[in-house]
């Protein structure tokens, strides 16, 4: 009985697929504006020639363009991930000397955060270079570019960051202060690994976000997928380029989009398990795992700082492939 | 048996949706094809009076003539284009004026540049935008003839090395700066080519902060803007000018719109009894003081 009410709602589930896509389709092919909307949007030939580019013609390969943006997603992505956590763990300190450095980061987070991304590419872009520095006003536009999307979304992140600091249950930094470790290295031995890897799928979500970001640096001249694309559209009244544009975005950031699913789902499932073994030989990096104190004082704790992370009750595990490498 | 009605309601309500807009296809079509076929008949076509060319327009009556947000001097004036002054304002006003419309009879429609070739029906009868024709472009839209014969100018600031120096193998050198969606980047690339990427910026206003910046050495647009930036940049010359390319503006219709015909009409005869010169002259001075160099 069971087993045939499933099987009607598959039988179901893909009829209503198949008709909503088919009357969808046919609304679009049967659009009297069809015809028109195809050859601007989907033409072969344009769009190859918007890939290839032919800088003679007036516009350039949106294929080479787009590595502008893959460099200044890396070279963005690595300086937040730095910026961001001395950001967060500022905001987290309590020391009473640091006051002014917490409010600074305070301040600087909800500026950043609140003023629109485009509007602090303009403001750097436009900004440093009217300065008439040395060194500072002389970059080229993908750099000035690639400190504006670091100023925007180290903002975002420092606040991921610090969501995951705080997820890390109090507990934790009591023990960790009521075994002797000053906070400073609570924070580096015993928080931050939680945090982190709690915070993994946000912060792969934001670099989603800012893969496709990197598109707004184009506002500062840099001929980046975008503007190639826009380029090669205005040039020959055609916007296949932007489709183009639009694919070659889709093919960054659907990878990394699908690893995030992948490591929600293993994190999930590691919650679920709640078993230390499990989460050990799921890691792709090192980690602490709860309870495995009774390893202390075998050979795989007896590295210069065994005995903190022991005291701490807990110990650092490698991933399979690490540790046999 | 309650979900199969559902989805069969669905079904149902998007298949009457795409009915609805097939009867509206129908019916817009049909349209078009009446007034395609009434511009085609000899008599309506020879005619370009008033009262001959009310089936053509985007809105009975008037004359909706369409230009980018903001637009600049000497094309425009004090970002107004209803004040009839500025060249291509000028332009558009004398071209009414040949088809029969008054100054009230002539509207002012909001259409960006990177939309004014969208495919779909136009919100206006023609676009008056510095717009160059290219082939590739008159494949998707229709262009009147040339209302304004174009060529490329070099801006610079006073004291950059690109003033004095400027020899073809020189040229090469520079990073040059332009405005997107303009053929000067064509121009640049085909005829300078330089060594360094040009900077393709989003509006006029972006290329001169980067020409006042140094993020470029020199930008270039046709000879009449890059006279009037002089003036809005301190310190800022036309270094030169290049030979005609055989670039020339026109104005720009929905491919295939009828109106056309009438309109080239329009400019020939204002090409004929002096209007474009006198306006030329008042609007975009004499430019002969300006050197002629090679790119």
């Amino acid at each position: 009985m069971l087993g045939d009410s499933s099987r009607r709602g598959v039988v179901l589930s893909t009829t209503s697929t198949v008709v909503v896509l088919a009357v969808l389709v046919g609304i679009f092919l049967l659009a009297p504006g069809s015809a028109q909307v195809r050859h601007t949007f989907f033409n072969p030939t344009d769009m190859w020639q918007s890939f290839v580019g032919d800088p003679k013609a007036g516009y350039y390969s949106v294929g080479e363009a787009l590595w502008l943006n893959i460099r200044m997603f890396v070279a963005a992505e690595i300086l937040i991930l730095i910026f961001a956590l001395i950001v967060a763990v500022i905001r987290q300190s309590t020391g009473p000397v640091l006051l002014p450095l917490r409010v600074a980061a305070t301040v600087y987070v909800d500026v950043a955060r609140g003023v629109p991304l485009i509007l602090i590419i303009f403001a750097l872009g436009y900004g440093l270079p009217a300065l008439q520095l040395t060194v500072v006003s002389d970059q080229s536009a993908a750099v000035y570019g690639v400190v504006a999307l670091v100023v925007s979304y180290s903002a975002y992140v420092a606040e991921v960051y610090r969501a995951g600091i705080n997820s890390v249950h109090r507990s934790q930094v009591a023990a960790a202060r009521s075994l002797g470790l000053t906070q400073g290295a609570s924070m580096r031995y015993v928080i931050l690994p939680q945090a982190i890897r709690n915070i993994i799928p946000p912060l792969l979500n934001d670099f989603i976000s800012l893969q496709k970001d990197t598109a707004q640096v184009g506002l500062l001249g840099a001929i980046e997928a975008n503007k190639a694309a826009e380029i090669y559209s205005s040039t020959v009244f055609n916007y296949s380029s932007y489709v183009v544009a639009a694919i070659l975005f889709l093919a960054l950031t659907i990878p990394l989009a699908r690893f995030t699913d992948h490591l929600i789902r293993r994190d999930q499932a590691r919650r679920l398990a709640g078993a230390g073994q499990l989460w050990a030989e799921r890691a792709r990096f090192p980690f602490p795992v709860p309870g495995a104190r009774k390893r202390c004082g075998s050979k795989g704790c007896a590295s210069r700082s065994a005995r903190t992370r022991c005291s701490a009750g807990w110990t650092w595990m490698w991933p399979r492939t690490r540790s046999s490498a | 048996m309650k979900q199969i009605t559902v989805a069969a309601m669905a079904a149902i309500a998007m298949l009457a949706a795409s009915a609805g807009l097939a009867g509206c296809a129908s019916e817009s079509s049909s349209s078009s094809a009446a007034s395609g076929t009434s511009s085609s008949a000899s008599a309506a076509a020879a005619s370009c009076s008033n009262s001959a060319i009310q089936s053509q327009l985007y809105a009975k009556g008037v004359l909706t003539v369409a230009t980018d947000k903001p637009v600049y001097p000497p094309w425009f004036v004090n970002n107004k284009p209803t004040n009839g002054q500025g060249y291509e304002s000028a332009v558009a006003y004398a071209v009414a004026a040949q088809l029969g419309f008054s100054k009230s009879q002539v509207t002012w429609a909001y259409e960006p540049f990177n939309s004014s070739y969208a495919p779909g029906p136009k919100k206006f009868d023609f676009d008056i935008n510095e717009i160059s024709y290219s082939a590739a472009r008159a494949q998707v839209v229709t262009f009147s003839d040339s209302y304004y014969d174009v060529q490329q100018a070099l801006v610079a600031l006073k004291n950059s090395p690109i003033v004095t120096k400027h020899s073809q193998a020189d040229l090469k050198t520079y990073v040059f700066g332009d405005q997107v969606g303009t053929t000067s980047l064509q121009f640049i690339n085909s005829q300078i080519q330089p060594s360094q990427t040009p900077k393709v910026f989003e509006t006029l206003n972006d290329v001169k902060q980067a020409l006042q910046t140094k993020q470029i050495a020199a930008l270039v647009t046709d000879t009449p803007t890059a006279e009037f930036i002089t003036t809005e940049i301190p310190g800022s010359v036309v270094v030169a000018q290049f030979p005609s390319t055989g670039e020339h503006y026109g104005l720009l219709f929905a491919k295939g719109n009828q109106l056309v015909t009438c309109v080239n009409k329009a400019l020939a005869t204002l090409k004929a009894n002096g209007t474009l010169a006198k306006l030329t002259a008042q609007y975009l001075k004499d430019f002969t003081s300006v050197p002629t160099i090679k790119p």
